[in-house]
């Protein structure tokens, strides 16, 4: 952090060339990642990095300069260039900062900080692991696991007077196993994360998990190749609800929106869903890997309603886009680092429950796909076609869960989908903690849904 | 030597001398890079700044073996340098040893000129570099009445200064530029409907990037597809674009690396000296290509790069290996030498065995003459995929987009189909192979021709 006097000295001469806004964002991130393949640990990391961005808004136009030298020298020459990149009508009359601290009723506690476990103890949990898949069957052929920590402080200084700070805490474990029999391969990958401390372990055990992952990776040996072409697909709660952060809510960012290509542009007020949906940003959750004090704009994390039963009732704002709209931000302007200007993103991101068992759901099916787990997708945000590709699913025949699938891909369009689920579970899970959202730059984020059916969706198979 | 390279050797030097058995290496890596976002003709974003940044790579080696920690940081002081390196050494004692971890020794480099530095950069405007991003958006907008505006029309470039030590003698430094732009064009039909389509330009020398060039592909692209529509589900002919192609190639150059292939990670392991693909594959991949996207005289680990022929009509030759992966694969009768493929994206990681300019050697066909020889098939301009290409099992599942074949014409789009195949598949049904070469900034540099895949599923209505 950098001291009050300091800042208010480096956001005047940010401001000397007329810019109406300026920021600075300080950064201390530290990370350990430990990784075991093979039964050895052959990846031990630490690493620290940190340094300071200052940003200048000139109406619509953002510049932007960054130093890894807190001192006040390089401050202020970052504060200069930034000044330099841009010029306003009405001059650089000198202005003197206020600066206050602001607090957030939202904390996130870690009630067992990284320091309280020996880093042999770490290392240890990945051998274990490790025993424990390769323990489940003779199939199982390699087993990797990796567990990693970051510690990320942010302050940020802004010229309306505001000083404010996050102290941002991750976890994250996870395994992967290959099974192989004859010519068959197959492999699963599992895990669990949050923004907390140790504590994650209390409600996760590391080993349950090296078991459910070496099972899913021999059941998947028995697997028939996918069919093709439109089928009836349930997708089951948590983890899937990264189809609909893929396909709906990049293309319900703020950013998307005032470009004019998302299929969601001017849409507020209007039926975009079955009344059975709706969709909700909500970065103020315990625990969760995408919630946060403040964002990376300084504003208040919060909860936005995007979708309220089938009806589109807002967007995803940072704050250039607030200031574009004339509006409020949302608490959605995230940036990967201090080398990066913020856009707006998603934090956690989920629809909620509805009235439908999921076995009632499961049972209604004469003929379709049951998705359990899937890796990640790609969007087009113009038309809102997406892709995923499934990594576990199983045939449902006469309303029964059947033969396990290999090499599935699902192919739909975003709204089309929204419009068409049909039935939507009283089942809402979020994500299990590991998912990183990529828009040019990296975000933490969480995604999750109940149970939903689909009624047509295209499957790429080869069968 | 650069005052990076000082530093870099000093630290070697001080690590070495802390304790007996510890091989160290040190990586700094410095630049400046700049980032200029245009919408509707107005700069909205402008980011102009420099970094750097060090890596410390110990290995504590004894009679088991080496074991392996690294340390990074962004603070160059003294203070912190030592904390670095101290910390990369104190990281060792947890890892497993392994007998193949260790150092290279240095080796002779060629001294040919790779041009992947442009001695123009210095010396560009940022007002340049703006008015060229203008334009760019520019082209896409007049290309056609239907764009109706475009997303993420950006400019990158940067300059970046590599010095690396090691304790077995090796000290070698590079400099790099680079210069890139894309965006999305989006088109909108008659019938409302929206589709966007992505244009860009990468390379080493910003001279040789071309607005209106950037401009009309990110038009094209979304134009071809405008109101697509399904085909019906069914095996048929699929002839690729080379972008595509270079993204399947992609995957299939992880299946080509040492790594998985001795990890079981591979749908090709056991299969060198095999056929492997029809005789039209023949796979390159060369580290010292001229203004290769990856090219560089040494690799993340100060091996010199070099031209490795992986698949030669068909047939399995060899595959890419860095120190570690060479090392493990060699033996007395048999040495096996890293082909310099060890990749290193930033200080903040491992070197880790990757393709360099990985790819397909071209054919002698134009596209042109390839699609006209198809009967009735699907020519694919866009796929979307995110894990359904993989080289451990082999799946090759996408979503595509493109235009439909009918008697050798390209007549109407299609889009939201599924193309799947395998890997395995895919190689041994390439039936012609173009002429129009292409590299795409994917895993290094990853090029590709226009391809034609026969008997391949398309799901569709």
């Amino acid at each position: 952090m950098i001291s009050h006097e300091t800042a208010a000295k480096v956001l005047s001469a940010a401001l000397r060339t007329g810019g109406d806004f300026a920021e600075i964002y300080v950064e201390d991130s530290s990370l350990l990642s430990l990784g075991l393949d093979e039964s050895k640990l052959e990846q031990a990391t630490r690493g620290v990095d940190g340094g300071a961005g200052v940003r200048v808004l000139f109406g619509n136009l953002a510049t932007y300069a960054y130093t890894d030298n807190l001192d006040e020298t390089s401050l202020l020459a970052a504060a200069h260039a930034a000044a330099a990149a841009g010029s306003s009508a009405n001059g650089g009359a000198p202005r003197t900062i206020d600066l206050t601290t602001k607090t957030s009723p939202l904390d996130y506690p870690v009630a067992k900080p990284f320091d309280t476990l020996p880093l042999t103890d770490k290392a240890a949990l990945l051998h274990r692991v490790d025993a424990t898949a390769r323990a489940v069957d003779a199939r199982v052929r390699q087993v990797s696991a990796r567990y990693e920590e970051t510690h990320r402080r942010v302050w940020i200084y802004n010229s309306d007077g505001a000083a404010v700070e996050d102290d941002r805490s991750f976890v994250e474990f996870r395994a992967q196993v290959v099974a192989a029999d004859g010519n068959v391969t197959q492999f699963a990958n599992e895990g669990f994360g949050g923004r907390l401390g140790l504590e994650l372990f209390d409600a996760n055990d590391p080993l349950a998990l090296a078991r459910t992952v070496a099972e899913a990776a021999v059941r998947m040996l028995d697997a028939r190749p996918a069919p093709a072409g439109e089928m009836m697909v349930v997708v089951c709660n948590g983890w899937g609800g990264v189809l609909f952060h893929e396909a709906c809510g990049h293309a319900m960012e703020a950013d998307f929106i005032a470009q004019g290509g998302s299929a969601y542009a001017g849409k507020v007020g209007q039926r975009v869903a079955n009344p059975l949906i709706t969709y909700v940003d909500d970065g103020t959750l315990p625990g969760r890997r995408g919630s946060l004090r403040f964002d990376d704009d300084g504003t208040p994390a919060q909860r936005t309603v995007l979708v309220e039963a089938g009806i589109q009732r807002d967007y995803m704002y940072d704050l250039v886009e607030a200031r574009r709209a004339g509006r409020a931000s949302t608490g959605n302007g995230r940036r990967e680092s201090f080398r990066h200007l913020p856009m707006p993103r998603m934090t956690n991101t989920f629809i909620l429950a509805g009235p439908h068992d999921p076995d009632e759901i499961v049972q209604s099916v004469k003929h379709g796909l049951y998705v359990k787990s899937m890796a990640g997708g790609q969007a087009e945000l113009a038309k809102g076609d997406f892709v995923f590709n499934v990594t576990e699913a199983y045939l449902i025949e006469h309303g029964k869960l059947t033969a396990p699938i290999r090499g599935a891909t699902l192919m739909g369009n975003g709204p089309a989908v929204l419009s068409e689920i049909d039935m939507v579970g009283n089942d809402l899970a979020l994500d299990p903690g590991m998912g990183t959202c990529g828009k040019g730059q990296s975000a933490k984020v969480s995604v999750g849904q109940p149970t939903v059916r689909i009624p047509r969706i295209t499957v790429g198979g080869t069968a | 030597m650069t005052e990076y390279l000082a530093l870099a050797r000093s630290i070697v030097a001080r690590a070495t001398a802390s304790q007996a058995g510890l091989e160290v290496e040190a990586l700094i890596m410095s630049g400046s890079e700049t980032e200029i976002l245009v919408q509707s003709g107005a700069v909205e974003k402008l980011s102009q700044s420099g970094s750097r940044g060090l890596g410390v790579r110990a290995i504590l080696r004894d009679a088991d073996g080496g074991r392996v920690g690294y340390a990074y940081t962004s603070n160059l002081s003294d203070t912190s340098v030592d904390e670095t390196w101290r910390m990369a050494a104190a990281l060792a004692q947890i890892a497993t040893p392994d007998p193949y971890r260790s150092l290279p020794d240095p080796q002779s480099s060629a001294a040919d000129d790779l041009e992947i530095f442009d001695p123009a950069f210095a010396a560009l405007p940022i007002e340049q570099k703006i008015d060229f991003l203008k334009r760019v958006e520019a082209a896409a907008l007049a290309a056609d009445p239907r764009i109706l505006t475009t997303q993420n029309c950006s400019y990158q470039d940067g300059v970046t200064h590599v010095d690396l030590a090691n304790s077995r003698g090796f000290a070698g430094s590079y400099s790099r530029t680079f210069a890139a732009s894309y965006l999305y064009a989006v088109a909108k039909g008659d019938d409302g409907g929206m589709t966007s389509g992505i244009g860009i330009g990468v390379s080493n020398y910003f001279a040789d990037l071309d607005a209106d060039t950037i401009g009309r592909e990110a038009a094209n692209n979304a134009l071809d597809i405008l109101s697509g529509e399904l085909m019906p589900t069914g095996r048929g002919t699929v002839v690729f674009a080379p972008f595509v192609a270079a993204e399947i190639l992609t995957y299939l150059a992880f299946a080509l690396s040492a790594q998985s292939m001795q990890r079981g990670r591979s749908f090709l392991a056991g299969k060198v000296g095999q056929e492997i693909g029809s005789d039209k594959v023949t796979l390159l991949d060369n580290g010292r290509m001229p203004r290769g996207l990856a090219s560089a005289p040494f690799d993340g680990e100060g091996v010199p790069t070099g031209a490795t022929k992986l698949v030669d009509e068909g047939i399995l030759q060899r595959v890419i290996y860095d120190t570690y992966t060479a090392r493990r694969a060699s033996s007395d009768a048999t040495p096996v030498g890293s082909t310099g493929n060890a990749g290193r994206s930033s200080y903040r990681s491992l070197p880790s065995l990757s393709p360099s300019n990985f790819y397909l050697q071209p054919g002698d066909q134009t596209p042109d003459e390839i699609i006209a020889a198809v009967a009735h098939g699907l020519y694919v301009t866009n796929i979307m995929q995110t894990g359904g290409i993989n080289p451990v099992t082999g799946d090759c599942s996408m979503g595509a987009n493109g235009v439909l074949i009918e008697n050798g014409k390209l007549t109407r789009p299609i889009s939201g189909v599924t193309v799947a195949t395998t890997l395995d598949d895919l190689l041994k049904h390439i039936s012609a192979v173009g002429t129009d070469l292409r590299f795409v900034p994917l895993a290094g540099s990853i090029g590709s021709p226009t391809i034609r895949v026969d008997n391949v599923m398309i799901g569709g209505a």
